[in-house]
């Protein structure tokens, strides 16, 4: 397996590579939101005086005074409707103005002296109250049942199993906390528009800023290589961006809008909360017959968004009979949005939470349990998995780990004030391939040009281009230079959905082939070419032919030909006849306080089956990135909501908890890397949300393995253990 | 129902006329400059001085992203005034590498692989520069408890460590 170095490293070291907020053109001024401060009703009126008056104001933008915005009109993961185009609120934090000034100091202040005036409703604010009138979602399948044959309904089939276990599990919102806050910067140029913003795919933002304006996809040049971290929360675009980009065209001059971090809380959207009610039948040996799970969603009535929480029971292991169903909650929160592995985190949280306590009630280790009830087909498409080595991941984690090593007894194992306990527990997150366009420029100078408009939010995917691209042409990474990040490139997967290099890798490839072949073609036939009319081909970044070889870039030069650019598309695969899943098992040991109860994670280990794995250096970091943001959702994260106000209580970054240095210890990661050949010819199906799957439930089963607690709510804090 | 801060009326007003006189050296080249006293350190490399290689992820002292040296000690640049830093001697990220030679914090993090998305990164290497030169990076425990107040949200912290250890041998 390769390991190279991160490509974007040198300038991400130095402090050179610039995101969004790091550009300032000519005659910028400063925009600064104004957000609601009810959670549901209608502004009655907005006193903007004292603010046009304060220094350096240049406009005050309000629902009384609004740039104009077109409604958008696809779907997204974030709001369904553009800002300040009407009084209504409906949640706290929303958008409701824009102070744009000289300096960041004067908007910021400027801002603070608007005054709003509401009539307010009571907003719907508690998912506990919502829950009896949870409702099936509008335009979503309510339930789907499979059931053996003469089996009428899952709860029959739980009844006649010899063991069975009914629990629910909940978990709270969460939020991203990306540490770059969104920032939009939007310059015109006559009618053409220039736009620096974070995004996961920066064909995303053409797409809202064309509609919202009114303008053409070709008028608008989205420029952002670099982003600082996404997790679903730069998919959507967020209302600063239009509303800055319209701003900025009524002014006539570049403004820069950068939320603070209490609006990014807000503006931005955030995962929802859920309920699980799980039931698990299985027969004396272990063998699953019954899978049920009924899951509930929070919603915001600004957006459609919810978590399919309970789908991941149809899939991960196999079962005769199985059950699950969706319902909703809406209330009146910030737009509800993807968060990695969205449903499926929160899923698993449950399942395996589940497959534990069944365990305990067959008395069979955990992992013996998951072994049982490995399945080579999923469960309800009857498809085979493409290519799946889940007991692999087991059994090499077990032995690596030393699993062998936990008492099957809770409670038993002490070492000084500190109960410790061992869980492990699957991780999964579904694959694809989707189609992408990637063009390949040889130049002159002996260098390769890889451009799409993908992302790099930290992956590591501008270097899986480099390391690609260059195999195939036969020179070194470094001598690739990744282009991502630009709307004007062709369309290549965005990053999203863990779609990236499962899409775009085989795309690279393709062009970096036809561009061997482009270049093998001029040499044959270009009139000043040496190789004219030779059999040309191509090895080690060389033109052969008549016993000569020359570097392509010395070629081009001889020619006076300063590139050759080709674009190529990789075709989404149909997955007709296959499933496709990426897999893998988490190990953790973790500690509890005897006396404080607080829980400690000592060790992990996650193995991994994701097929190819292009860079292990970066795809290692990748894994433990999403363990750490699991532990956090394990025992940290919980956006508190006041169920009276509708207001974020803990939107702060001291108040909002996630993992720090000292909460995380050695993550161990192995990669399998068996190529998936059924997807692709590269193999690599994707990495970016698996790990985070799974690993809350093997803390929380590692933590009763500890103390004999089952902690069924996440966070799992220590007032839960005491 | 009535919203927003009548407080910050008259400050703001009478603040913003008012300019304030600092000079210091940053990056080891003597800054002159009339900034508003409500600019903090952070916006002013940024916006001012465009150094925008410190970052703002909270604004509020949360995050550790702005993290520079004022006199060779590690501050949050978001929570200090530019106004307090007449004749002090500020470094950043932007100040590590002598030329193309970088600092030997920045080398490990690249070795490590210390960060994924970089946001972070400026004031995580700043913060590591610092505690080596503080002597606080003897043990693993030391460098992880040394290093929590800067939020990593991409989870390089394992990483964190080994570079920390690799630049302190
Ligand atoms: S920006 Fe200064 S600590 Fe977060
Ligand atoms: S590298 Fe992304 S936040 Fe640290």
């Amino acid at each position: 397996m390769r390991s190279v170095n991160r490509e974007d490293g040198p300038v991400k070291v130095t402090g050179a590579a610039r995101y969004a907020a790091d550009h300032h053109p000519e005659g910028l001024a400063y925009g600064y939101l104004i957000t609601s401060t009810v959670a549901r009703g209608t502004i009655l009126g907005m006193d903007t005086a004292p603010a046009e008056r304060a220094p350096g104001v240049i406009a005050v933008y309000t629902p009384f005074n609004p740039l104009r915005l077109h409604p958008y009109t696809q779907a997204d993961t974030a709001e369904l409707l553009p800002p300040l185009q009407d009084d209504r609120v409906c949640y706290y934090g929303q958008v409701i103005g824009l102070v744009v000034a000289e300096t960041f100091e004067q908007a910021r202040d400027a801002a603070a002296l608007v005054t709003t005036r509401y009539d307010a409703e009571r907003p719907r604010a508690s998912f506990t109250a919502g829950l009896p009138n949870a409702t099936p979602p509008s335009g979503g399948t309510p339930e789907t049942d499979v059931l053996a044959p003469g089996v009428t309904s899952i709860d029959e089939a739980l009844a006649a199993s010899d063991v069975s276990i009914t629990e629910t599990y909940t978990t709270p919102a969460e939020t991203h906390v990306a540490m770059e806050p969104h920032a939009t910067v939007a310059s015109w140029t006559g009618d053409r528009l220039t736009v620096h913003t974070a995004s996961q795919g920066v064909r995303l933002p053409v797409e809202r800023l064309t509609e919202s304006l009114g303008i053409d996809a070709a008028q608008i040049h989205v420029i952002n290589p670099y982003v600082g971290g996404g997790f679903g929360n730069k998919w959507g675009t967020w209302a600063h961006t239009p509303l800055t980009a319209a701003a900025a065209r009524a002014l006539g001059r570049p403004v820069k809008t950068v939320l603070t971090r209490e609006q990014v809380f807000t503006v931005i959207g955030h995962r929802p909360i859920t309920s699980q009610t799980v039931s698990l039948g299985a027969a004396a040996d272990g063998t699953l017959v019954a899978v049920k799970n009924d899951g509930i969603s929070s919603k915001s009535a600004a957006n459609d968004f919810y978590e399919s929480v309970a789908d991941l029971s149809l899939a991960l292991y196999g079962s005769a009979n199985l059950h699950v169903s969706r319902k909703v909650v809406t209330m009146d929160v910030p737009a509800t949005t993807i968060m990695r592995a969205p449903a499926e985190s929160n899923g698993s949280f449950a399942l395996e939470s589940a497959m534990d306590e069944l365990a305990d009630a067959l008395g069979m280790d955990p992992l013996d349990l998951r072994l049982k009830n490995d399945t080579p087909s999923h469960p309800v498409s009857g498809l085979p998995w493409s290519s799946k080595h889940l007991e692999e991941c087991y059994r090499v984690g077990a032995e690596r780990f030393g699993w062998s090593r936990r008492s099957p007894r809770p409670g038993t194992v002490t070492d000084g004030d500190w109960l410790v306990g061992l869980g492990m527990a699957t991780a999964t997150f579904g694959a694809s391939r989707g189609e992408a366009s990637i063009e390949v420029r040889l130049r002159d100078d002996g260098r390769a040009v890889v451009s799409g408009a993908a992302a790099d939010l930290g992956t590591g995917q501008s270097t899986v281009f480099a390391i690609l691209a260059a195999e195939v042409l036969g020179i070194p990474v470094d001598r690739v230079t990744p282009v991502l990040g630009d709307s004007a490139t062709p369309p290549a997967a965005k990053a999203g959905g863990s779609g990236s290099t499962s899409a775009n890798g085989p795309a690279v490839r393709l062009a970096a082939e036809a561009a061997k072949e482009a270049v093998v073609k001029l040499a044959a036939e270009h009139e000043k070419s040496p190789f004219r009319g030779e059999a040309v081909t191509y090895a080690d970044g060389e033109v052969r032919g008549g016993g000569d070889a020359m570097p392509f870039g010395e070629l081009l030069a001889l020619l006076g030909v300063p590139e050759v650019e080709v674009t190529a598309t990789s075709p989404r695969h149909p997955r007709r006849e296959h499933a496709f899943r990426s897999f893998g098992a988490h190990f953790c040991e973790v500690r509890v306080n005897r006396w404080t109860g607080e829980p400690r994670v000592a060790r992990w280990l996650c193995v991994v089956d994701a097929g190819t794995i292009v860079n292990v250096k970066t795809a290692r970091s990748q894994i433990a990135g999403g363990v750490v943001m699991g532990i956090g959702q394990a025992l940290l994260e919980d956006l508190r909501i006041e169920p009276d106000t509708g207001r974020f209580g803990n939107a702060t970054m001291a108040d909002y908890l996630v993992p720090v240095n000292t909460d995380i210890p050695p993550i161990d990661v192995e990669f399998l890397n068996y190529p998936d050949t059924v997807l692709s010819d590269l193999g690599a199906r994707g990495i970016g949300e698996l790990s985070i799957v799974g690993a809350a439930g093997a803390v929380a089963n590692a933590v009763h393995n500890a103390t004999g607690r089952r902690v069924r709510d996440l966070p799992i804090t220590l007032d839960k253990l005491l | 129902m009535e919203h927003g801060d009548p407080s910050l009326r008259s400050s703001s007003e009478s603040a913003a006329n008012r300019l304030v006189e600092v000079t210091c050296t940053v990056n080891g080249t003597a800054r002159s400059l009339r900034v508003d006293p409500r600019a903090t350190l952070l916006d002013t490399l940024r916006e001012r001085l465009e150094l925008t290689g410190t970052k703002k992820g909270c604004d509020r002292g949360q995050c550790g992203a702005c993290t520079v040296h004022v006199d060779g000690r590690r501050v949050l640049s978001c929570l200090t005034m530019v106004a307090t830093l007449d004749g002090r001697e500020v470094t950043t990220i932007e100040g590590l590498a002598e030329g193309d030679r970088l600092h030997p914090v920045q080398r490990a993090f690249i070795d490590q692989d210390g960060f994924q998305c970089g946001f972070c990164t400026s004031g995580q290497i700043m913060s590591a520069v610092a505690l080596l030169r503080e002597g606080h990076a003897s043990t693993d425990g030391e460098i992880r408890e040394a290093m929590s107040g800067n939020i990593c949200r991409c989870g390089a912290y394992p990483n964190i460590v080994e570079a920390v250890k690799q630049a302190r041998s």
